[in-house]
């Protein structure tokens, strides 16, 4: 029997906000923006969702006067994003 | 970008190779203004100091290398700092911050323990101490161009990129021959011209490679 797909990471936007901050360290939020390509009030509330689920920590700050804010993946975010990455595996396997 | 879009798994893990292979080349197409920055200010300071050098004959000008840091510094927190709005960093960024600032550490230790044992060593000569110091400081060239060119093919290894990897090996090596060739005269200024140079054309390559 095939897995379950994590519904919070099947999701185009929420899975490339996952996918850049499984690559680097942190990421701000225009950062975020400029690599996906999303208004600020849909990436907000994807990163908030993400947040809420304990998949990324958010850190708001200013840098300067201007508001800053920072995210990065949290352990349970990586191991949700990795177990769905073997989902997806088996999915595709399959298929075949 | 849709949060609502129904995605095949296919589809899906495409998106995850996408994103991260453009965020790597994102941050290494980022860190090319650097490059671009510390290379023409290596290109500036060694012209300025081969000309002084060699109008007036003084080793003394070597002196000035020491505001080369304090001016790179200030131009990337002034000028690129506040354009870099955003912020983004992971272990390859990390890495090659460190590798530059090891360099830099390596580089000013070198230059300030040759000051102090130059001096030590005078004694009882007849030579000025801060003369020989000066002397002693122009014939770091050769050292110092070898571990930039170290640095430089380094962090080609960590950006896993030939360019800086082939650009570092010619500087390093390439430099340090030149330096037997010239010996410790102004003419060797012009070593670390070519690495500025080097250095430009690195960031360059990068940035246009990652467009």
């Amino acid at each position: 029997m095939l897995p379950k797909l994590d519904p919070l990471l099947h999701s185009e936007l929420r899975l490339a906000i996952m996918s850049i901050l499984a690559g680097v360290e942190e990421a701000d939020f225009n950062y975020l923006k400029e690599q996906t390509g999303a208004t600020s009030g849909n990436l907000s509330v994807q990163i908030d969702k993400l947040a809420e689920a304990g998949y990324i920590a958010v850190e708001k700050g200013f840098k300067g006067k201007k508001p800053c804010t920072t995210c990065r993946i949290t352990p349970t975010g990586t191991e949700a994003f990795r177990n769905y990455v073997k989902a997806l595996k088996r999915y595709i396997s399959a298929g075949k | 970008m849709e949060q609502n879009k129904e995605m095949t798994a296919q589809e899906s893990l495409s998106l995850i190779t996408e994103t991260l292979n453009s965020s790597r080349k994102e941050i290494t197409r980022r860190s090319a203004k650097y490059y671009i920055l510390w290379g023409t200010l290596l290109t500036v300071f060694s012209l300025i100091i081969y000309f002084l050098w060699k109008s007036t004959d003084k080793a003394a000008w070597n002196c000035l290398w020491f505001a080369m840091p304090v001016i790179g510094y200030l131009v990337a927190w002034v000028g690129l700092g506040k354009k870099q709005e955003e912020r983004v960093s992971n272990d390859v960024s990390r890495i090659t911050s460190g590798i530059w600032s090891t360099f830099g550490i390596f580089a000013c230790a070198v230059a300030a323990f040759t000051i102090i044992f130059s001096h030590v060593h005078v004694g009882t000569d007849n030579i000025g101490g801060a003369v020989r110091a000066l002397i002693a400081l122009g014939s770091l060239t050769g050292e110092i161009v070898l571990i930039f060119g170290l640095a430089e093919s380094a962090c080609g290894v960590a950006l896993k990129n030939w360019v800086m990897k082939i650009a570092g090996f010619v500087t390093g090596i390439g430099g340090l021959c030149s330096y037997y060739i010239t010996g410790a005269s102004h003419d060797q200024m012009l070593i670390f011209t070519f690495a500025g140079l080097v250095l430009v054309a690195t960031g360059l390559i990068v940035k246009h490679q990652y467009k």
